[in-house]
């Protein structure tokens, strides 16, 4: 299913706090989430121990699904984080956090680790 | 008990209240919570006190000596540097930063560039007024926070400048309008009263709203027919009453608003229409006040413009300032950098992987005081005191308001300040020669 994802910056999922005071596994706990209105959380058959595989003509990302009402159908939100931005984009020298057209499916596979990310990024060409 | 300034976001609160005994602060009274975490990050697990470079693919702690040699040899050995950050280090850090760029013929820009620092000069070119917090709280009457979530950002800026009773204005929030417009409903709106305005906009439809204003607005009964972009008619009426009518307004613009489209520029138009409302306004104004996360995001083209007469970006040949075209991203995405020294902020974490892979495939330096994403990929960390606590100097507030942040306590393991630090790589660069 195609939806626009949002990328911002929410006070409880918030990287700087994790990076500085947390751990890998809280940064994965509360940085590879995004948050869906329950309406498309039904469309989607998801159930509380799925995940979320979204993905652009790029990368993808796999992360937990949490409902919330205040998201509005047909969109996700995500905080900002090295997950939400393997899905962001660049645009005429510009960088495009908002309204970024993704593909998504529910998966059983894991969320995608931080020392995943991590590896693939200190990968040289 | 003394007060301070904090350094947690760009508001730069100046009524914290702290109990230190100049070794540590035992208690914080004030502070939201950003900037609890900014005075816990003293204390915070993942706080780097020791230079380390990278060996065997692991970072090690090492002497500052060893740590300064290896950050030299990655400059020396570099003809294009790269100098990104300086917006959560003081002016006189930012400064130094533009000295050790000129230094080492480097191209310097600072988070802002991809931020507030977007609206500055077209909000210029349109003559549209940049408010002050002070302004806001003294004589506001109208709100607008477009894209903007502050409640989870700068999370006292309502509180100042909604809930604060104005000098000039003996009344407070009950005079003061707020209108939200977002296509998320966001913790902001949970501040909103029964005579404020909620629009929640269909995403990506903000352009047809601000197009349809500005058809309004130059008729002459603005009497709109219908609604648009998920706002019915009746909201579009109350909104151009509030936006023609108001005497000191303020839209505060946030990431939301400044995101690129292919076909028009959403910041142009919105600053089209602030130009057609307040040519049309009679008593009033609606001026503006820009969003920016880090404390002294604003600083940076403050300092290049009293230095070097430019806003934001700065490139050097021959130690000499010279005219170019690029930008920060598109330096990156043409991988025109041979080596980059990062300050004080995370682009591993903020930039799109098409950028942050780039960056990641070139020797980077990285200044900050605590782990991030950024740090697992350095080749040297240099750890630096935390500015508004172990050291101060000058910031530049949201509103484009200069503030002195002061030292509290000293630093673990007498850490440098930035601008020491950077000082110290501009002498280190300067007494090693040429080679």
């Amino acid at each position: 299913m195609e939806f626009l994802l949002n990328s911002m910056r929410k006070i409880d999922n918030d990287q700087v706090k994790e990076h500085a005071f947390g751990t890998e596994q809280s940064l994965e706990e509360n940085l590879a989430v995004c948050f869906i209105n329950p309406k498309d959380f039904e469309k989607l058959n998801l159930v509380t121990n799925l995940h979320l595989k979204i993905s652009n003509n790029k990368k993808h990302v796999i992360v937990k699904v949490e409902k919330d009402d205040n998201v509005h159908d047909g969109t996700i939100v995500m905080p900002v984080s090295i997950w939400s931005n393997r899905l962001s984009e660049v645009q005429n020298n510009e960088l495009l956090y908002k309204n970024i057209v993704v593909n998504v499916e529910a998966t059983r596979d894991p969320i995608t680790k931080f020392k995943e990310i991590i590896q693939e990024l200190r990968v040289k060409k | 008990m003394k007060r301070v300034t904090c350094s947690g976001c760009s508001l730069l609160c100046d009524d914290i209240i702290v109990k230190s005994d100049g070794l540590f602060v035992s208690e914080v009274i004030g502070a939201c919570l950003k900037g609890k975490e900014r005075f816990d990050q003293v204390n915070a697990k993942n706080r780097i006190t020791h230079p380390m470079i990278r060996k065997d693919g692991e970072l090690k702690e090492v002497s500052w000596d060893v740590a300064a040699k290896k950050a030299v040899e990655i400059i020396k050995k570099s003809s294009n540097p790269l100098l990104y950050g300086f917006s959560n280090v003081t002016s006189e850090a930012q400064e130094a930063g533009i000295k050790l760029a000129q230094k080492i013929d480097g191209f310097i820009d600072s988070n802002a560039s991809i931020c507030q620092g977007k609206f500055l000069n077209k909000a210029k070119n349109h003559g549209i007024n940049l408010t002050t917090i002070t302004e806001i709280i003294n004589k506001g009457d109208l709100i607008i926070l477009w894209g903007a979530n502050p409640a989870e950002t700068i999370p006292r800026l309502l509180n100042k400048v909604l809930f604060s009773r104005g000098k000039f204005r003996m009344t407070g929030r009950e005079i003061k309008t707020l209108v939200i417009i977002d296509p998320i409903k966001t913790a902001s709106f949970r501040v909103m009263g029964v005579r404020d305005l909620p629009l929640i906009v269909e995403p990506n439809k903000d352009i047809d709203l601000i197009r349809m204003l500005k058809e309004e607005c130059c008729s002459a009964d603005s009497n709109p027919f219908e609604g648009v972009a998920g706002v019915d008619k009746g909201d579009l009426k109350r909104l151009l009453l509030h936006l023609t009518g108001a005497e000191n307004g303020v839209i505060i613009l946030g990431q939301g608003v400044i995101q690129p489209h292919p076909d028009y520029d959403l910041v142009e138009e919105l600053l089209e229409l602030l130009q057609m409302i307040n040519e049309r306004q009679e008593k009033g104004r609606i001026s503006l006040l820009l969003m920016g996360g880090h404390f002294n995001m604003a600083g940076f083209d403050h300092v290049a413009l009293s230095s070097f007469g430019v806003f934001g970006k700065l490139e050097f040949k021959c130690n000499q300032l010279v005219k170019t075209e690029d930008t920060l991203v598109s330096k990156i995405q043409k991988e025109d950098f041979d080596c980059s020294i990062i300050v004080g902020t995370d682009p591993i974490s903020h930039f799109p992987f098409s950028l942050s892979s780039k960056l990641a495939q070139k020797p980077l330096i990285l200044i900050d005081n605590h782990s991030t994403a950024t740090s697992y990929i350095a080749e040297v960390v240099l750890p630096t005191s935390i500015t508004g606590i172990e050291s101060g100097g000058l910031a530049y507030r949201l509103d484009q308001v200069p503030i002195e942040l002061n030292k509290i306590i000293n630093p673990p393991n007498n850490l440098p300040s930035d601008e020491e630090l950077l000082n110290q790589l501009y002498e280190l660069s300067n007494s090693e020669g040429s080679e």
